[in-house]
């Protein structure tokens, strides 16, 4: 096992050397490779991908094709097989830094919000302490200071009145908004969406999706996997087009939706766009 | 035969079924307490990342559960008076101390391995979202685990945990042989007083039941409100 992850990491290594990370991006991957069953699955199959700061980036492509793994390498929810994960210009997946200091993931995940598809609310906890839990517990905000935050993100996406419930007594699409402001309460620098609307009665994905284009153009840096193709053109700055664990295709939403250039994106979007 | 006679005598030492009944109830609930800090120690070693310590978890669970109880208070019993220097007073002004407390660690241990499952189970049927959700806002596995996750698993590990304090009513009975003085023993001084064995051992039956039937109920009937989920 330890020689396995050695071997993985020289690779690694070897391909940072010659395609060097982008210092400047918010997030920058090489390489990234993720293997179940011993390699009998290949979720990623060398993935290289730089989100900037500001950018939204839309992350589309048939099921199985990788999309949730990527996202969830982001932030080491997924523990690549090999390749980096560059975050603010340090490489996460190594448990040391340059200058030899411990890399905390835990402090790298409170600067990247994650909300998934299952909204994965704590269904013991009321809506307002779902929200303060980790700013308080992490020590990042007083409990007076984090209620007064999280009641003011809750009035902004409408849900003022509804801070004391539990989740089960909200919907599908409010409880999704609560997941996102739970996110937003951390400050995160960046924001990760696996298929937000996915699990949601369609009355209640227009919400939903209102929230995320407002916090878009605020300026938040977004990565998000989505079947929702308007919202992708709309607000996504860029779109990656992933297939089979690979990048096939990336490029502005008008390249992307209107002039496809690969064979498996066009069989794509010809399934996709009705 | 069982008379009236012997009954009497048997019930004229009613002092003592009723320390007997307090030291029982004392004994179980002691016990239950420290299987439950053993068992979620346990747990959490067999659902770690450290290969040794999954194993030795494991070990144990499987060693407790695979011996007679009757086998592990005697071998506790001997092995605390080989290695401790119990103090030798009486616990409530009737309890000995020094048979007591092997009873004590004996029936722990026991609970442990047993809870231990339980407790994995719990923390097991709590969806692995909710991991991913704490941890993807920074929180750190420990803090995970305690905030979010033991007080989910709770709902399903409360009721299994006052089960076990039934069951270990009814075993610790078996701690009378290493001269903890329960009901049992109680049954078995009065035998020795006046002959009165059968009547003893009734009234010990009676006690015992009256101790455990009502639990269960109750228990039975907060598991059916508790299940109605987090509707306040
Ligand atoms: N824990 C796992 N064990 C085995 N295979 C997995 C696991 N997670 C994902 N996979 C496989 O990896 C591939 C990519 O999955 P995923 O990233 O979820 O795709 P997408 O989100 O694009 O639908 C799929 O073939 C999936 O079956
Ligand atoms: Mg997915």
């Amino acid at each position: 096992m330890a020689t396995r992850d050695k071997l993985a990491r020289e690779r690694t290594e070897e391909y940072l050397a010659e395609h060097p990370a982008d210092t400047e991006a918010l997030i920058s991957v090489r390489g990234l490779k993720k293997y179940y069953n011993k390699g009998v699955i290949k979720a990623l199959d060398g993935v290289d991908v730089d989100i900037h700061k500001g950018e939204v980036v839309v992350i589309i492509g048939p099921s199985g094709g990788g999309k949730s793994t990527l996202l969830r390498s982001l932030n080491l929810l997924e523990e690549p097989t090999e390749g980096a994960v560059f975050f603010e210009g340090v490489d996460i997946t190594r448990k040391k830094d340059d200058e030899g200091k411990k890399i905390d993931i835990n402090t790298v995940r409170q600067k990247m919000g994650m909300v998934f598809q299952q909204f994965n609310l704590f269904p013991h906890k009321t809506v307002i302490e779902n929200m303060i839990l980790a700013p308080v517990q992490l020590g990042r905000l007083k409990e007076a200071d984090a209620r007064a935050k999280a009641q003011a993100l809750l009035e902004r996406v409408g849900l003022g009145d509804r801070a004391d419930a539990y989740p089960i007594q909200l919907s599908g699409g409010q409880q999704q908004r609560v997941a996102i402001v739970r996110a937003l309460c951390m400050d995160p620098d960046v924001m990760l969406f696996d298929e937000p609307t996915s699990a949601l009665d369609p009355e209640m994905v227009g919400e939903v999706l209102d929230v995320m284009k407002q916090l878009a153009l605020e300026g938040m840096t977004m990565a998000v996997v989505t079947h929702e193709m308007h919202f992708a053109r709309e607000v996504g700055s860029r779109i990656l087009f992933l297939a089979d664990g690979k990048l096939v295709e990336q490029g502005k939403p008008d390249e992307i939706f209107s002039n496809p250039q690969s064979e498996r994106l066009k069989d794509f979007l010809s399934k996709v766009l009705i | 035969m069982i008379t009236a006679e012997k009954f009497a005598a048997a019930l004229g030492y009613w002092q003592l079924f009723l320390e007997g009944t307090l030291c029982t109830v004392v004994l179980s609930a002691l016990a239950v307490l420290f299987g439950f800090i053993i068992a979620l120690l346990l747990a959490l070693m067999r659902m770690g990342k450290v290969a040794p310590l999954r194993w030795l978890a494991t070990a144990y669970v499987e060693l407790f559960r695979a011996t007679p109880m009757v086998v592990q208070v005697w071998i506790v019993y001997f092995l605390s008076r080989e290695l401790l220097d119990l103090p030798n007073f009486l616990l409530f002004g009737m309890i000995r101390f020094e048979r007591f407390l092997p009873g004590v660690i004996a029936l722990s241990l026991n609970s442990g391995a047993y809870l231990c499952e339980i407790i994995r189970s719990g923390i097991g049927s709590i969806p692995i979202g909710q991991t991913e959700a704490a941890r993807s806002l920074g929180l750190p596995a420990g803090k995970t685990m305690r905030l979010v996750i033991l007080p989910q698993a709770m709902k399903n590990i409360l009721p299994a945990l006052a089960n076990e304090f039934v069951t270990i009513i009814k075993e610790s009975a078996i701690t009378y042989v290493i001269g903890v003085q329960d009901i049992m023993s109680a049954a078995n001084s009065v035998k020795g007083a006046t002959y009165s064995t059968l009547e003893g051992l009734i009234i010990a039956a009676v006690l015992y039941f009256c101790l455990c039937f009502p639990t269960s109920k109750i228990i039975a009937h907060f598991e059916r409100k508790m299940s109605r989920g987090y509707k306040r």
